[in-house]
């Protein structure tokens, strides 16, 4: 018996299926009531008892595959013959690819910056881009008619009749929301302070009149440059690779004493050279007690860096004004 | 400033190549921005005598020459208007190679050649082209006496040197010159430098057979002294002393002024001569006038000196800008025989006020205006009268009148070695501080465990705290030598502020959206800003960079005009763009100032295409409604779109508002705006006002889970007729009036006009979404409320159902 059964497998295997005659035929043979299935079943008497499990067993599976093979077939014979192959039916045709949104290499070099400053505990503060020339100098020990000014030009918004102090500029650089924050708060404070700012400077490949710092303070008690330098250097790790080349030498700020720059190996071994990428410091103790914290009992780190500087290094932007030209085939070489 | 490495080792005895100079210096603050390399062999190059100069029969400008090199008489095509029979001319020979590079930095062999038809072997060089000066005007003419075919690199005894171009920060008057930052170096490597100098200002009796000092303005004048030399010969320096000067950029002039430019660079006392005769009543006045005076310095200039500048005068006249430039009236020439030597000390913020209001900065006003040493003017008159004399003959006359009514002392300041280390994160020990101070010259002395009292060398009038002596400290020692912090104290992070939160949603909301970010300009041209706004509300620069770039922006829609149309102009058809960031204007109250407004905005901008043509999609432009649909989405995404209402003021600009305040506005810039930004296309731009929706508390929503209701939701649609005029916005809010707790959401499906309608009706259609958590509704639990609005419809508008 069970060779008969194998035999219609077989059978059934080898059954033309192709078009919709011989899929009828099929059925006919198979499938209907008096087809070559049904009548298997009918065998079944003839069966030793101590059989019939084993032929019943495969007797189903041989009637399971016949209807599978019949199902399949006329799926296929309905799709193929129900509608005929068009030519937008191409799937290959291309496409536009959809619209997509993107930050500006600005934003992204930013949020890395953000990203690995909020790693190491500092949390974010914001102030004014219109400044007064007490927090954008006085309080960060500029004195007036000090050299030390020259560093940054200035552009001027407002002269003011009651004092220098009260004058309004746009700010040169980030360091005065450090002042807001201490005038503000009580330490300790580890805060970093991004922004735009602003140079009076004629726009070259170099130099642009606008752009974007990122200001870091830390004050707390017992805050020491060992502690500023190994910031420093995670920073530089964690943002240029954990290879990367560095060193720390003295400098000058008006709001830090002593005053650092932090500079990177750019370049292979020979070819490459010291690039700056931040100013450094120790808080100034005049600063500290422009604010009203005891500099005997507090001490503190400030940090300063360009967004725009660090987003050319590192996409290997090497003209500042592209940055402002937002040309798409430059914003789209920006993915994520 | 430049320093010369040759000249550095008159101080300092030290064995580093160019490379590990420079290095050295960087990591002590003196930053070395470039390193130059002087002098080359000179192979070939000699001293020539021009015997003959001819016009060139074919060109203008250039003249044929015949020189004697010495071993042979050639003919040169030189270009220069100062060449002259009998002068002797440095003379690059044929075979000979330039020293310095050419511009695009290949180098030039000299070759015999024809120039517009003359025979030319060799070249007549400027001091450009021998790398001793920028100086191209001309070429280079040598003292008369030199020996004609002498090597010019033994004439002129011409030696390699380095130079380094150190970047000095404003801090460091006192490495304005070789000797300190040959003292820097040498604390750096250990060893102490030889110092020209006396350390001690010996007494000295006055002058005053020659000449009288009367310092009137002594808040600005701390210090002046005056010394003779009588009998002088003024001509050219010796070669040696040229050489110095040229290799740090200097162009010599004679062998007086050269000397006073050699100390200065020297030591760092700016130093001026006078001709002695040209001083009348043997006196000198140093005294500010209350006007303005007209005044011409010695580089010929005709200047308009402020009120209240510091002059030097005379018995008559002003005959010098202390500190600055000295006069034409009073300069040193060939006939000069009496010199007088002005050595003083000017207070810096007075020269810098004078320099910046000249806008001229010459070496002296640098110098003083960042403070030099107040106790060095006699010492610094001393050697410059020793090395004129040497140089021009003549003798010293006997004494100096020094008037000094400032006198500076020596400042003490105590240093605690427990606060170098607290401060630093070093552990060093008294001694290891006090020799690195010592080093660099302050006095030190040990006056506890803890303590030294240090005297501060009147050359560092930057040091005046105890802050100060920890940094000499640290740069010597070197910050990179500090050890790594073995532990991290522990902090309690503030939490993220609402506003940066904000910041960065709205970012991603846009970018979800599909806009790219730009940013652009804070500073726009008058004429720009003048589109949005009234001049009155503008704030501008005092001091604008360019004519580009003197208003701050109000608004963000002009940045993204001109980028649209940057881009559109490049063939890009689809724009879509956004930016954030801050604008400004006056009103009364301001956010920050009284009177400055500065708010952080978002923009979303479209222009152009929103599809493209192509098999699957026909072309087609941005419309209004596109943004709007994307504004809509914005306010859906920050959650808040229920406190929404929003209404047409114009018929191109839809206000957004929240409770009566404006968040957001769409609007398409007219055709004038458009015009004068040159823009073709029409473009539509949204400013959301994101300081607005922090002040309101929307920074951060709550997010809480609403259930999803169980049962279905019911749709009622229902068309009225209307006049044209009446807004959908004003229809839609009426619907929400009397829609009742159960009505969740009102959309319009189609808006039609036709001529069944009537002239001046259109008929538009509402979908109203119903939905109660508790029940399936049907027709019979809406009809009340669509019978509400039905007759509201009519009270309000005249609008009909439409059956």
């Amino acid at each position: 018996m069970i060779d008969q059964i194998e035999e219609l497998k077989k059978e059934i295997l080898s059954a033309d299926l192709s078009t919709d005659e011989a899929l009828e035929n099929y059925r006919l043979e198979f499938l209907s009531r008096k087809g070559k299935v049904q009548t298997m079943f009918g065998q079944m008497g003839k069966v030793a008892l101590d059989q019939r499990a084993a032929t019943g067993k495969a007797m189903n599976e041989v009637k399971i595959l016949a209807q599978q093979r019949f199902d399949q077939a006329q799926l296929q014979c309905d799709s193929g013959s129900a509608t005929a192959f068009t030519a937008f039916d191409d799937i290959t045709l291309p496409v536009q690819p959809a619209y997509t949104g993107s930050l500006h290499p600005l934003t992204m070099a930013l949020n890395e910056i953000k990203e690995i400053f909020l790693r190491l505990g500092f949390d974010i503060a914001d102030g004014p881009e219109v400044e007064d020339d007490f927090h954008n100098f006085t309080a960060l020990n500029f004195p007036p008619d000090h050299p030390a000014r020259d560093m940054q030009d200035t552009f001027f918004i407002r002269k003011s009749e009651t004092g220098a102090e009260d004058d309004l500029v746009l700010r040169t650089h980030t360091s005065p929301v450090q002042i807001r924050l201490m005038k503000e708060g009580k330490p300790p404070f580890r805060s970093i302070m991004p922004g735009r700012v602003y140079r009076n400077e004629a726009v070259t490949a170099k130099s642009y009149f606008q752009f974007n710092q990122v200001e870091g303070l830390y004050v707390d008690e017992k805050v020491t440059m060992a502690e500023l330098i190994e910031t420093l250097v995670m920073f530089a790790k964690m943002m240029y690779g954990t290879q990367v080349k560095y060193r720390v030498r003295p400098s000058f700020f008006p709001f830090t004493e002593p005053s650092i720059e932090m500079d990177v190996w750019w370049g292979d071994e020979k070819n490459g050279k010291w690039l700056e990428i931040l100013g450094a410091g120790m808080v100034d103790p005049n600063v500290l007690e422009q604010v009203g914290i005891d500099p005997e009992k507090y001490t503190g780190y400030a940090f300063g860096m360009g967004v725009d500087r660090i987003a050319m290094l590192r996409y290997g932007i090497d003209d500042i004004r592209v940055l402002y030209e937002n040309d798409i085939r430059f914003l789209n070489q920006f993915k994520g | 400033m430049k320093i010369s490495n040759n000249w550095l080792k008159d101080y300092l005895e030290f064995d580093l190549n160019a490379d590990e100079t420079a290095d050295a210096l960087t990591l002590l603050g003196l930053e070395v921005d470039d390193i130059e390399t002087i002098g080359g062999n000179f192979d070939g190059f000699v001293v020539g005598e021009v015997l003959e100069v001819k016009s060139h029969p074919n060109a203008d400008r250039l003249t044929v020459c015949s020189v004697n090199t010495g071993s042979e008489t050639v003919q040169i095509v030189c270009g220069a208007k100062n060449v002259a029979a009998g002068q002797k001319v440095p003379v690059a020979t044929v075979g000979s190679t330039l020293p310095v590079l050419m511009e695009d930095g290949s180098s030039l062999t000299i070759k015999k050649a024809k120039l517009r038809g003359e025979v030319s072997e060799g070249m007549i060089c400027s001091e450009s082209e021998l790398g001793f000066s920028d100086d191209h005007e001309g070429i280079m003419v040598l003292n008369p006496d030199l020996k004609t075919g002498a090597p010019l690199k033994e004439a002129l005894k011409l030696e390699h040197d380095t130079v380094f171009e150190i970047g000095l920060t404003p801090n460091r008057p006192d490495a304005a010159c070789h000797i300190g930052v040959a003292r820097d170096l040498g604390a750096r490597i250990g060893k102490s430098i030889k110092n020209p100098y006396e350390q001690d200002e010996k007494d000295a009796k006055p002058l005053d057979k020659w000449i009288n000092i009367e310092i009137k303005d002594t808040e600005k004048c701390h210090r002046y002294a005056a010394k003779i030399v009588e009998g002088v010969q003024v001509g050219d320096s010796p070669a040696w002393l040229q050489n110095r000067l040229r290799a740090i950029g200097l162009r010599p002039i004679n062998n007086v002024v050269d000397a006073t430019n050699y100390v200065m660079h020297e030591i760092g006392q700016p130093l001026h001569a006078f001709d002695y005769t040209n001083i009348a009543g043997k006196k000198i006045v140093v005294q500010s006038f209350d006007k303005v005076t007209e005044f011409t310095t010695l580089d010929d200039q005709k200047r308009k000196v402020p009120a209240n500048t510091l002059f030097i005068c005379d018995g008559e006249k002003p005959v010098a800008v202390a500190g600055v430039m000295g006069g034409l009236n009073s300069e040193v020439t060939e006939s000069t025989k009496t010199i007088l030597i002005e050595s003083a000390y000017f207070e810096p913020s007075a020269i810098r006020k004078a320099s910046k209001q000249l806008t001229l900065q010459t070496d002296s006003s640098y110098r003083f205006e960042r403070g030099i040493d107040p106790n060095l003017a006699r010492r610094a008159a001393d050697r410059a009268a020793k090395l004129i004399s040497e140089l021009a003959g003549g003798t010293i006359a006997d004494g100096c009148t020094d008037n000094h009514p400032v006198k500076t002392e020596p400042k003490k300041v105590t240093l605690r070695i427990s606060r170098v280390n607290q401060i630093l994160g070093t552990s060093l020990k008294q001694e290891e501080a006090a020799d690195i101070l010592k080093r660099l010259e302050f006095g030190v002395k040990v006056t506890g465990d803890d303590t030294l009292e240090c005297l501060v060398p009147t050359f560092r009038p930057d040091v005046t705290r105890e802050i100060d002596l920890i940094e000499e400290v640290g740069r010597v020692f070197d910050y990179n030598n500090i050890p790594k912090p073995t532990s991290a104290p522990f902090f309690t992070p503030a939490p993220i502020q609402s506003w940066e939160k904000l910041g960065n949603r709205v970012r991603d909301i846009a970018v979800g959206l599909s806009y790219k970010e730009i940013t652009t300009n804070s500073l726009l041209a008058a004429k720009e800003e003048n589109l949005f706004s009234d001049e009155k509300s503008q704030i501008t620069t005092l001091n604008p960079v360019s004519q580009d770039a003197t208003t701050l922006r109000s608004q963000l829609t002009a940045g993204f005009l001109k980028t649209a149309r940057y881009n559109l102009n490049r063939n890009e058809k689809t724009i879509r763009f956004f930016e954030s960031g801050h604008v400004y204007s006056k009103d009364q109250k301001g956010t920050w100032f009284k009177g400055i407004r500065e708010h952080s905005m978002l923009l979303l901008g479209i222009c152009g295409y929103k599809n493209i043509e192509s098999w699957n999609s026909k072309p087609t432009s941005f419309s209004f409604f596109d943004l709007k649909s994307d504004v809509d989405a914005f306010f859906a995404q920050l959650g808040i779109s229920e406190l929404i209402s929003t209404s047409a003021t114009e018929n191109q600009k839809l206000t957004y508002s929240i409770n009566d305040t404006e968040v957001a506005v769409i609007t398409s810039p007219d055709k004038g705006v458009r015009d004068a930004l040159d823009m073709d296309e029409a473009a539509f731009t949204a400013e959301i006002d994101i300081t607005l929706l922090h002040q309101m508390g929307f920074s951060s929503k709550e997010l809480k889970f609403t259930p999803i209701p169980k049962f279905p939701a019911f749709e009622f649609d229902a068309a009225f007729v209307t006049d044209t005029g009446v807004r959908a916005g004003d229809m839609t809010s009426l619907i929400n009036k009397h829609g009742g707790s159960l009505l969740q959401k009102v959309q319009v499906f189609d808006v039609y006009e036709g001529e069944n309608l009537g002239k001046g009706k259109k008929s538009i259609a509402f979908r109203l979404t119903f939905l109660d958590r508790n029940k399936t509704l049907n027709i019979k639990d809406v009809e009340p409320v669509v019978q509400k609005i039905v007759q509201a419809f009519d009270t309000e508008f005249g609008a009909k159902l439409r059956s």
